[in-house]
């Protein structure tokens, strides 16, 4: 179906829209037009990502700029679904079109997954992965290999050479497994094929982390051009991601690795030493001119990039302490003695990067600006040793990547050290938290060097605060609502079981066993009534293996196992990935299955319950984050100073978008349905802070439900909605024709003439009263407006 | 900064050297080490060895003469980096020129490198006469400079520390004013609440909206009055912070000398000492005093003043002739009837000390 958008023809690739999709794309163009960044939430399940690229497409093939768009996702399987449906369009267009485009579409993730090597890709860890190629295709290999020693090579890697280097793969979109069959057929490394096209691409997808991570971004994403459109799809996250990429944990395991490694280093120093001193040679006297930037060609096979985003760089010669390669080995063993000191204290302690140095320098005599460039010396020094086996330097990388980032920023990051790993824990197993706190620092060359930048996700409600956390200024917020023939699905909070008593997760109560069997008799009658899967969200895994032991005791389990089987996710990923197998398999055949997750784990981010696998979800109890956790009260503490979030707002909002992608898991399209239960007594006043769409869903008489009059409301509900439903009803109301869109685009035109004429006769008007009515209405307005304000700041 | 080094309670099956205890039974060992020749035993055989004097220690091989005095617990894990340390500690001591006192950037960090070198051949043992003799030379050139580097830092530091207490004061605060906030609002929201219930148990029906109109108003512009309460308390801070700082930074600043190049260390910068300030001159470089065509002489032959110089009335009156010569020479160069352009070429030409006497001389004598 073909329309337009002002001036703008888009194709799309189904024929009918639903009225979300274009009021998205609409909105979408705007911001593109303007340039800005903006904040857009969209229910899920109603085509995000199709309506996002088909318009950015047509606004790419339209416009001479030809704008290229980086789409950023979360996982592999998004990253390929989106992939598919680029695919599909570009198929769409050129039928529609009568010719194929130039046009180039391709994702980008890890070797690991793009490896064709027949040894290498048999591994199972991503830093093995990672290190083998590198040993594989480095520069210096192939050098020897010229030198006529015997050396492996990578055929696959090698076979790119002889190509042309911008053309290395044929026009058109190929999803991963897609560039992955013709790597196969071509004898050609995918991974570097798709690395070395990226600048002639339209369309880049990939993951957050290329974007995201200095270590990454800077040799990934560096040539990307200033006006590229950036999209951050499932941004719901996105505050997290940012703080993950400058955070690391140290264990003790890490140092007496990294301890290994730094022998092994001096060992190899003292070999080359003894055969090829002139190269550290040569490395010397170029780190004494300060040559090492303009000659270090960021090339693909470099060991580590500096960990700090670039406009934090220093550009300088490295200092003379750590210019002599031995003597900055035993810098690093100093250091990471130090560290090994630090260790062995038994209170927990959080303390400022600052203060940190301070004492470092009292103890070891390190000073800030050499630790300041210890990243960078490593890479220099693992280039000039030509070590091959570099997954056994990986803890050294790690400690320098510290020692960089300790040493650079001051504000927004806490050291913690937590030396037990839980509260009753008595055998210490320290771990050194190097935390940013602030999600703005990371993110903020991003806002910087792309002129538009694109939030959005199914849930990312309240949306003002993600400004605020990232620190940018969005052109347009907005929400949508979803557009329903039918209720199709039933949102419920549930505050009180059955006796009237109230349910919560509050940690006073949620061991009560009245508390506890009135959850049970929620989930029991709720397997009862509803049909195939059901899936239930608990806060925690330690709250979910509480109460089911004591649903255990109770006889609740039994109950329930006479209407449908029960599967439990684990931290462990195989197991749960088979739990979520076998509950698909028992959605397929037979009553079905109830699959108790939590809410902060894999299955609620990233799994679908479309259709009959999920037709109820229950959150039981409010998901907050554990609220004596050193690092989050550090985070809550930084966030109330410097963005003015109180700690209870941010814990509030945080719970809900994650109650809220809970809920978002069942209802995967339009066609789809299914029952919504919030059950805490807590979630009647949160009702506010939930996505538009689902807020909108609910009915007043559904926010203080007792366990029986949800249970009879779900049976009602459940039994309409399994009538017989056809698509035609749809038409008009849920999905437009083109002929819906060009009546859709007449109304608000004659509404935008009427609003424009009755603001000039509102004009004479206004001429016509006296100057005393005038000051009163003035009066009347101020008034309005210090509400307005008071609002806000309220 | 928090620092207690706690036992490490892992290696439980450590055993001393000397003695052959281990920790399983002994559980409270701790070991010591002698700078010396950094040998690990327990505290025990310490005890027991060099309670009596100075003894030589008890590890085969080492003779090294120890005294108790020295024994301390040891900081790192490994003895090779404590070592190094203590060497380090000592070297830093003497050789502790700032990244100031060199020409540029290239200078330091040489200054830097060879400072490694030195700690370098002190821990490996090469060369340790020749850099020890290095050093003491140094230490005994330089002692001034080092002084004032040494109370430099210190001073650093005990700045540096003022801030940070200061500033974990300041979070403390803020972290309470917050949670009194919290609790202010909360008790007031609840205040309002059975306020706005009293007043709509005492009202009549009509009025009930009205009522619950002005009650959310009157909320409402509590909590702004409290923001805005709020925001000027924390700009105050703010300024308060900022000049606290400044303080900080001008106790820093002290001024430095001393010698400037050494023999060990090249590339410092040359100190200039400022001259010393000129006296207040009010003619803004001309000196009345001053001749530049003549030299006044004692006394010049003239008749006229012949009898000057004998009366004795005048000399009683304090009257002067010499005040009279330099007056009417001034008065004679004083540049009246003279054009300066020539006077200056004229005077390039000739320039000499006796044309200008004898100029002064006929001068006088036409008077």
């Amino acid at each position: 179906m073909k329309f337009f958008i002002d001036d703008l023809p888009v194709l799309f690739p189904y024929p009918r829209i639903y009225p979300e999709q274009y009021a998205y794309m609409c909105d979408l163009k705007k911001t593109l037009d303007v340039g800005g960044h903006c904040v857009l939430e969209m229910p899920s399940g109603t085509g995000k990502t199709v309506s996002l690229l088909s318009l950015i497409v047509a606004y790419q093939q339209h416009y001479p700029e030809h704008r290229k768009l980086i789409y950023c996702s979360r996982t592999m399987s998004e990253i390929e679904k989106a992939l598919a449906e680029l695919k599909a369009l570009m198929k769409h267009r050129a039928t529609e079109l009568g010719h194929e485009e130039e046009f180039r579409g391709l994702g980008l993730t890890s070797r690991k997954n793009l490896c064709l090597h027949p040894s290498v890709k048999r591994e199972k860890s991503g830093t093995v992965v990672d290190a083998r190629c590198r040993s594989l295709t480095a520069g210096f290999v192939k050098e020897k290999k010229e030198r006529g020693e015997d050396v492996d090579l990578c055929v696959y890697h090698d076979n790119l050479d002889l190509l042309e280097p911008h053309n290395l793969v044929p026009p058109g979109v190929f999803t991963l497994d897609g560039i992955l069959r013709y790597g196969e057929e071509h004898k050609q490394c995918p991974y570097f094929s798709v690395r070395r096209m990226m600048p002639y691409c339209n369309i880049i997808i990939y993951s957050y982390h290329y974007l995201l991570d200095p270590k990454i971004a800077e040799r990934v994403s560096r040539e990307l051009s200033k006006d590229c459109i950036v999209v951050f799809d499932e941004a719901h996250n996105i505050d997290n991601v940012c703080i993950e990429s400058l955070s690391i944990d140290i264990s003790e395991d890490v140092l007496r690795r990294a301890t290994r490694g730094a022998s092994n280093l001096e060992r190899k120093i003292e070999d080359m030493k003894s055969t090829d001193a002139e190269k550290l040679q040569n490395e010397y006297s170029k780190l004494v001119e300060g040559l090492q930037q303009a000659e270090q060609a960021r090339e693909e096979d470099q060991f580590i990039s500096n960990p700090v985003l670039p406009d934090d760089l220093l550009k300088e010669a490295v200092p003379g302490n750590i210019r002599r390669a031995e003597h900055f080995i035993s810098f690093l063993k100093r250091f990471i003695e130090y560290l090994k000191t630090r260790m062995k204290v038994t209170h927990t302690i959080s303390e400022t990067p600052p203060s940190f140095l301070t004492h470092l320098k009292d103890l070891t005599y390190i000073e800030r600006k050499p630790l300041r460039f210890c990243a960078e010396r490593l890479t220099s020094l693992v280039r000039t040793l030509e070590l091959i086996n570099i997954e056994d330097y990986q803890p050294l990388q790690e400690i320098a990547t510290f020692a960089t980032l300790v040493a650079t920023y001051e504000k927004g990051f806490v050291l913690i050290l937590e030396p037990f790993e839980s509260e009753a824990a008595t055998v210490p197993n320290p771990i050194l938290h190097f935390t940013c706190l602030d999600a703005a620092i990371a993110i903020k060359p991003v806002f910087d060097r792309f002129s538009s930048v694109i939030i959005t996700s199914g849930t990312l409600s309240p949306l003002e605060m993600y400004p605020k956390m990232l620190g940018f200024t969005a052109v347009m917020q907005e929400s949508y609502s979803m557009t329903l023939a039918r209720r199709s699905f039933l949102p419920m909070i549930v505050t009180r079981g059955s006796d009237q008593a109230q349910v919560s997760s509050s940690f006073g109560i949620r061991n009560d066993p009245g508390v506890v069997r009135n959850y049970g008799t929620l989930v029991t009658e709720f397997s009862r009534v509803t049909p195939d899967g059901v899936v239930v969200f608990f806060p925690s895994y330690l709250y979910m293996e509480s109460i089911i032991s004591m649903w255990q005791g109770m006889g609740i389990l039994d109950q329930i196992w006479n209407y449908k089987l029960i599967l439990v996710e684990t931290p462990d990923a195989q197991e749960s990935s088979l739990a979520l197998e076998t509950y698909r398999t028992a959605c397929c055949n037979g009553r079905g299955a109830i699959l108790f997750c939590v809410a902060r784990g894999k299955v609620s981010e990233g799994i679908d319950f479309d259709h009959h696998y999920g037709r109820a979800v229950l959150c039981i109890g409010v998901p907050f984050q554990y609220t004596e956790s050193r690092i989050l009260k550090a985070r809550l503490e930084f966030l109330r100073e410097n963005y003015r979030i109180r700690e209870n707002d941010f814990l509030s909002f945080d719970a809900m978008r994650h109650a809220a992608q809970c809920l978002g898991r069942v209802l995967r399209g339009k066609d789809d349905y299914g029952v919504m239960v919030l059950a805490d007594r807590r979630f009647e006043r949160k009702r506010p802070q939930l996505p538009k769409w689902i807020n909108q869903a609910m009915l007043d008489s559904e926010t203080n439900l007792s366990t029986d009059m949800a249970v009879s409301n779900a049976k009602n509900f459940l039994r309409t909605m399994a009538q017989p439903f056809k698509s035609k009803d749809q038409e008009g109301i849920s999905t437009w024709s083109l002929a819906d869109i060009e009546r859709h685009e007449a109304k608000r035109k004659i509404e935008e003439d009427r609003m424009m004429r009755q603001e000039h006769t509102n004009g004479h008007k206004m001429d016509a009263v006296t100057s005393s009515a005038f000051e009163a209405v003035d009066d009347e307005y101020d008034d309005d407006i210090d509400q307005d304000m008071m609002m806000l700041d309220a | 900064m928090a620092s207690n080094i706690g036992i490490d309670r892992r290696d439980e099956d450590e055993v001393c050297p000397v003695c052959k205890s281990s920790r399983y039974l002994n559980p409270n060992m701790r070991f010591l080490i002698n700078p010396e020749c950094y040998h690990k035993m327990c505290e025990s055989c310490v005890d027991r060895i060099f309670s009596s004097g100075p003894s030589s220690c008890p590890v085969a091989g080492c003779r090294k003469t120890l005294r108790k005095n020295r024994f301390r617990a040891q900081t790192f894990e490994d003895i090779g980096v404590e070592r190094e340390v203590d060497i380090r500690r000592r070297v830093m001591h003497i050789l502790n020129r700032r990244e100031e006192e060199f020409d540029g950037k290239r200078a330091y960090d040489d200054f830097l490198e060879q400072r490694e070198e030195i700690i370098a051949n002190l821990v490996s043992r090469s060369d340790v006469a020749k850099t020890e003799a290095q050093l003491q030379k140094y230490a005994t050139e330089n002692m001034a400079s080092i002084r004032t580097n040494q109370k430099i830092e210190e001073q650093e530091a005990t700045s540096f520390h003022a801030r940070i207490s200061l500033e974990q004061e300041e979070a403390r605060m803020r972290r309470q004013l917050a949670r009194e906030e919290l609790e202010n609002e909360r008790r007031e929201m609840h205040a309002g609440r059975e306020d706005f219930l009293s007043r709509l148990a005492a009202g009549t029906s009509s009025d009930a909206a009205s009522i619950a109109r002005e009650s959310h108003k009157v909320q409402l512009r509590k909590s702004s009055a409290r923001h805005s309460e709020q925001d000027r308390l924390r700009q105050k801070q703010a300024a308060l912070r900022g000049s606290e700082l400044k303080r900080g930074t001008n106790l820093s600043s002290v001024e430095n000398a001393g010698p400037s190049d050494t023999g060990l260390i090249k590339g410092l910068r040359k100190i200039k000492t400022p001259e010393p300030e000129k006296p207040y001159d009010p003619f803004m470089g001309y000196l009345p005093e001053k001749r530049d065509y003549v030299t006044l002489q004692q006394s010049y032959p003239s008749q006229y003043l012949d009898r000057l110089r004998k009366s004795t009335q005048a000399a009683a009156g304090g009257f002067d002739l010499r005040e009279y010569y330099s007056r009417t020479l001034m008065e004679a160069f004083a540049g009246l009837g003279c054009f300066v352009e020539e006077e200056i070429a004229e005077r390039d030409a000739n320039r000499s000390a006796s044309a200008a006497n004898e100029g002064a001389a006929m001068a006088a004598v036409d008077l």
